[in-house]
Formats: structure tokens, C-alpha cells, sequence
């Protein structure tokens, strides 16, 4: 039983904060797919909200892709994001579950290590990972950003998976070992399909946090053939100013943003879940 | 099987599932860490080999910088004003989402959360062309009220232009904390509020007696991570929009460092800014956590 608001004009003005604040969020999306279709003489003459003339300038997607090499951007995006996501998921995984499950000594202080180093500004590790991956040879690679990225989701994995192969029941691995079972079948055959939820949850979070990152890319990447997508924007967004070409910068941003706007639609409640899991220290 | 051969399967199968992840996160955590801390103590201009001690020099440097205490000036300001902003936004939100009853209250809480999933890098273009002095949103829409057309440079300030930063930092950050304070209401037992009801008291009422005190905690963990991500990442939105200036003036503690490190390589110096932007974010958390601290019990 809910009262909601009694008093119409307070309710008025509370929707129409809310529906206020939904298209400061929406409008600018669709100013950016409205003026990735626009020439410079457009952005020039026309107000912003103007819409785009006739025909729409659908190339300025193909010129980015092709011209501005965003089909490479795209893959090599596509590529550092899955690899990190998924070596992240494995070594996040199997620490988690033997910290959730197995007694040993010192396993307290690993789990705390692991925790408190979310503490930790990223920004103060820059500067020794710069020359790190330096000096082996991991500048200007896929492999390089992986495991920098794999590294930098542990700590949050480990969390919410420990808390989450905790909430499974004990019985299923009592009697899987019963059976004769491996601790590595027990895992590998009971465990990890039975803990599917929590991988998936991490595993998203990870990918939109992943796929948006710009300033590790941005420090270890500076040879354009390795270029991630929000690396490129920043480049292109500084290029800007002695050369202009607005419409392929939205076109750029739009193709940044539909991959993750899909997978928000698609894993909406997943992304919820993971975002509550983690915060909850 | 004996025992010994049971006991040593378990230690394999613990140490096969521990040891990679702890090697990994040496090398590519701990490690960098601690090197950071090593390199603050040395004048170091990155490529060349010769590295020289020097003490504590880098952080007497620090301080007698004033674009530094301008930059921490700059990143508390930020916080001060995410926490106001994000807070009284997502609160209220969360609270209008849940308990008043609105129709399409899932659809909303959808929309809102969608700067979340947007790269910050997007998000710093999106606003610098709203505040584009030629062709942006802004000025566009000032001219509907003027006769001459408005050709404001809003990142162009020479003094608080640090407040154009605001807008952006707080628009990207509501959805995240309105769903963890949605979640925390949600875990309210209904019978709580129903008791209240009862006894006809409103929504306000209902608010201060048994959401905030109830969500306490969550509002306390939203508040210092809120203060810990901006100090440790705010300078990446500052960096795409303005890299810090006009001369200086949008400059934080994080853009600084990056233009310490890899624009004039001062590697030594930019590590101590490193250092000052951990040891400010754990005495802001001690400090945070204190404040907080004594607003619960003054409301139980």
C-alpha cells in the first residue's frame, strides 16, 4: 500500500522535474545522431536543435569508418574489452572461490588485500605502469592494455563473487566430492555453472567500464593501430581546433555509444544487481 | 587415498587457483603502487637513466607550487559540489521512483542511469559542444532571449570556470547512486511505512523518520564514494574539456599530474602529487566517516 502524493500541484511539479531530467538525458543522444547527419555549413547557419537537411549525410559514418580507420578502432575495442574481460573473470573467479570455500592461512588478509586496494586512487599507479609495461615491451599492445584492465577489475570480481558463491548451497560440492569428484571437477563442473548469475553480472560491468576507459589507453597506446574507440574521440575531439569536421566527430561518438547503450537495454537488471553487489562494502 | 595425498590435492588445487591471480595483481597492482611511492622521492625526468634521490624535495616543491593548492582548491570544490548536487538529485529521485507512485517509474529509472554506461570521453565532447561558443546549445538557446546573438566562451573564464564542470560531473553521476539508494529503500520492510500511514502521516514525514534514517548507510557510502572517485578520477572529464586551463585556473590534482608526467616529464614531481591525492583521500574518507558518523546517532 503506497499513498503516493496527495497534493496535485506538488505532483505536477515532481513529474515534471522527472520528465525534465529524462530528456536532458534522452535529447542529447538524439542531438548526437542528429548532428552526426549534418555538413559544416549546417552547424554553422542552423541553431543546434535544428534538424538535419535533406538527404541526411548517413556518410559521415562511412567516412569515419573507413576514413578516420574506426573500423579498426572498433575491433581493436572489441578485442582489449573482451580479452580483458574475460582473463579478468577467470582470475577473479578462481580466487574467489576458494576464498568463499576454503580455509587456509593468511586467506583473511588476501581477501583484504584484495578489498582495500579499491582504496587506492588508479592514478597514483600510472606513472610506474607506464615505465613497467615499458620495459616489457607491452607499450602499443592488445596484450599490454588486457592485462593492465584484467588487473584493475580483480579486486571489484573478487568481491562480489566471493559474496556470491557464499549465498550457493554447501550440499551440491559435498556431495559432488562424495562422488569422487576433483576440487577441480567439483569447480569446474558444479560450481561455475551454478554461479553463471554472478560471473554475468561481473563480467557487464566490467565490459561498459572496460570499453569506456580512456586514460590507461590513452598512456600505454600511442601508435593509431592500436587505437581503442574513446582513445580515437579524445584525439579526434582535440584535432578539433584547426580542423573542423563536426559531423564525423558525432558520427564517432555514435558509434562509441550504441554498442553500450545495447547492452544496457539488454542487461539492465544484470548491470542494477552488479552496481548494488559492489557498492555495498 | 591417504590422508597425506588428500591434504597436498587440496593445497595444489588452492595454490593453482590463488597463486596466478596474486602474481598478476603484484605485477600489475602492488607493484606499480609501491614504485609510485619510490619515484616521489626523486628527480626524475623519465628517460634518462639518471635517476637522483633528493628526499623529500618533490613535496617541498609541491607545496610552494600555487597551481597546486589551486588544483586542490579546485578538486574540493568538485566534491563539495558533486556530493550537494548528486546527492539532493539521486535522493530525491530514488525517493520519487519508489514511493510516490508514479506511473512509468521504471521507465524513468531506465533513462536515467544511461550517462553511467556513456564514456566520460563522450560525455566531455557532448558538453564542450553544448558550451561551444560558436556553435553550441547554450549560447543557441540564450539567444532566443536576446536581440544580439550570445558568443560566450564558457570554458574560457579566466576564474570559475571550474563551475562549468559541475553540470557535466553531476548530469554523469546521478544514475549510479539513485540505484543504490533505490535499492536501499526497497529493502525496507512496507510494514513500516504502512504503520506510519496509519497514523496519517505524510510523505515528508515519512522521509525523515524512516527513509533517511533507515538508508543512512548507504547515503554515508554513496557521499565518500562520491568523494573518493572524484578526487581520484574527476581529472579525466577536466582534461578532455579544458586540460586544465585557461592558464591553470580548471586545473585538479589528477589533470596536474598528467600533464606533470607526460607532457613536461617531471616523472619525480607528478609522483608526489600521486602521493598527496592518496594520503587527501583517506583522510577525507577518516574525516567523512567521523562527520557521518555522528549524524546517525543524533537521528536514532
Amino acid at each position: 500500500m503506497k499513498a503516493g502524493i496527495r497534493n496535485p500541484v506538488v505532483k505536477i511539479i515532481f513529474y515534471a522535474i522527472l520528465v525534465l531530467w529524462g530528456l536532458s538525458v534522452l535529447y542529447p543522444l538524439l542531438w548526437t545522431l542528429l548532428d552526426a547527419l549534418k555538413d559544416n555549413e549546417q552547424f554553422l547557419l542552423h541553431s543546434p536543435w535544428a534538424l538535419p537537411d535533406m538527404p541526411l549525410l548517413w556518410s559521415n559514418f562511412s567516412y569515419v569508418w573507413n576514413k578516420y580507420n574506426f573500423n579498426q578502432y572498433f575491433l581493436n575495442s572489441i578485442v582489449v574489452t573482451g580479452g580483458s574481460t574475460l582473463l579478468g573473470l577467470l582470475l577473479s573467479a578462481s580466487t574467489a572461490y576458494v576464498l568463499a570455500r576454503y580455509r587456509f592461512k593468511g586467506s583473511n588478509a588476501l581477501y583484504l588485500l584484495y578489498i582495500s586496494s579499491m582504496m587506492v586512487p588508479f592514478i597514483l599507479a600510472l606513472i610506474p605502469l607506464f615505465f613497467l609495461m615499458n620495459s616489457l615491451h607491452l607499450i602499443n599492445t592488445a596484450i599490454g592494455l588486457i592485462f593492465v584492465y584484467a588487473s584493475s577489475v580483480l579486486a571489484f570480481g573478487i568481491f562480489v563473487l566471493v559474496g556470491f558463491f557464499k549465498s550457493l548451497p554447501k550440499e551440491l560440492e559435498e556431495a559432488s566430492i562424495m562422488d569422487g569428484a576433483s576440487h577441480y571437477g567439483t569447480f569446474f563442473r558444479v560450481m561455475l555453472p551454478l554461479s553463471q548469475p554472478g560471473l554475468v553480472t561481473v563480467a557487464i560491468v566490467n565490459v561498459l567500464n572496460i570499453w569506456n576507459e580512456y586514460i590507461v589507453g590513452t598512456i600505454l597506446i600511442n601508435d593509431p593501430k592500436h587505437y581503442t574507440l574513446p582513445v580515437e574521440i579524445g584525439i579526434m575531439q582535440a584535432e578539433m581546433q584547426y580542423r573542423t569536421e563536426w559531423g564525423p566527430l558525432f558520427a564517432a561518438l555514435m558509434v562509441t555509444i550504441v554498442p553500450v547503450l545495447v547492452i544496457y537495454i539488454l542487461f539492465q537488471r544484470k548491470i542494477a544487481s552488479g552496481i548494488t553487489a559492489g557498492a555495498v562494502k | 587415498m591417504k590422508p597425506v595425498t588428500v591434504k597436498w590435492q587440496r593445497n595444489l588445487f588452492i595454490g593453482t587457483f590463488i597463486v596466478p591471480t596474486f602474481v598478476f595483481f603484484c605485477i600489475f597492482t602492488i607493484y606499480p603502487v609501491v614504485q609510485a611511492l619510490y619515484y616521489s622521492l626523486f628527480d626524475w625526468s623519465g628517460m634518462s637513466e639518471n635517476k637522483t634521490f633528493i628526499w623529500f624535495d618533490n613535496f617541498k616543491d609541491m607545496f610552494r607550487d600555487p597551481i597546486v593548492w589551486r588544483a586542490v582548491g579546485n578538486d574540493y570544490f568538485l566534491v563539495a559540489g558533486k556530493i550537494v548536487g548528486i546527492m539532493i538529485l539521486a535522493t530525491f529521485f530514488a525517493v520519487a521512483l519508489t514511493r510516490f507512485n508514479f506511473k512509468l517509474a521504471g521507465f524513468f529509472r531506465s533513462i536515467f542511469f544511461i550517462p553511467n554506461v556513456i564514456s566520460v570521453v563522450v560525455i566531455g565532447v557532448l558538453w564542450n559542444f553544448i558550451y561551444n561558443p560558436q556553435i553550441g546549445f547554450l549560447n543557441a538557446f540564450l539567444s532566443l532571449f536576446t536581440k544580439e546573438k550570445v558568443d560566450i566562451a564558457w570554458l574560457g573564464f579566466t576564474s570559475h570556470t571550474i563551475w562549468m564542470l559541475l553540470p557535466p560531473a553531476i548530469w554523469a553521476g546521478i544514475g549510479f547512486y539513485m540505484i543504490l539508494i533505490i535499492a536501499a529503500i526497497q529493502n525496507i520492510p512496507a510494514s513500516f511505512y504502512e504503520a506510519s500511514e496509519l497514523e496519517g502521516a505524510g510523505q515528508w514525514h515519512q522521509f525523515r523518520t524512516i527513509t533517511v534514517p533507515l538508508v543512512w548507510e548507504q547515503l554515508k557510502v554513496s557521499i565518500i564514494n562520491i568523494m573518493m572517485t572524484t578526487l581520484n578520477g574527476s581529472f579525466v572529464i577536466v582534461w578532455i574539456m579544458t586540460e586544465g586551463g585557461p592558464d591553470n585556473s580548471t586545473q585538479v590534482m589528477g589533470s596536474y599530474l598528467y600533464q606533470m608526467a607526460f607532457r613536461q616529464y617531471h616523472f619525480g614531481f607528478a609522483a608526489a602529487i600521486g602521493v598527496l591525492i592518496l594520503v587527501l583521500s583517506l583522510i577525507t574518507t577518516i574525516v567523512l566517516q567521523r562527520l557521518l558518523h555522528q549524524e546517525t546517532v543524533e537521528l536514532s
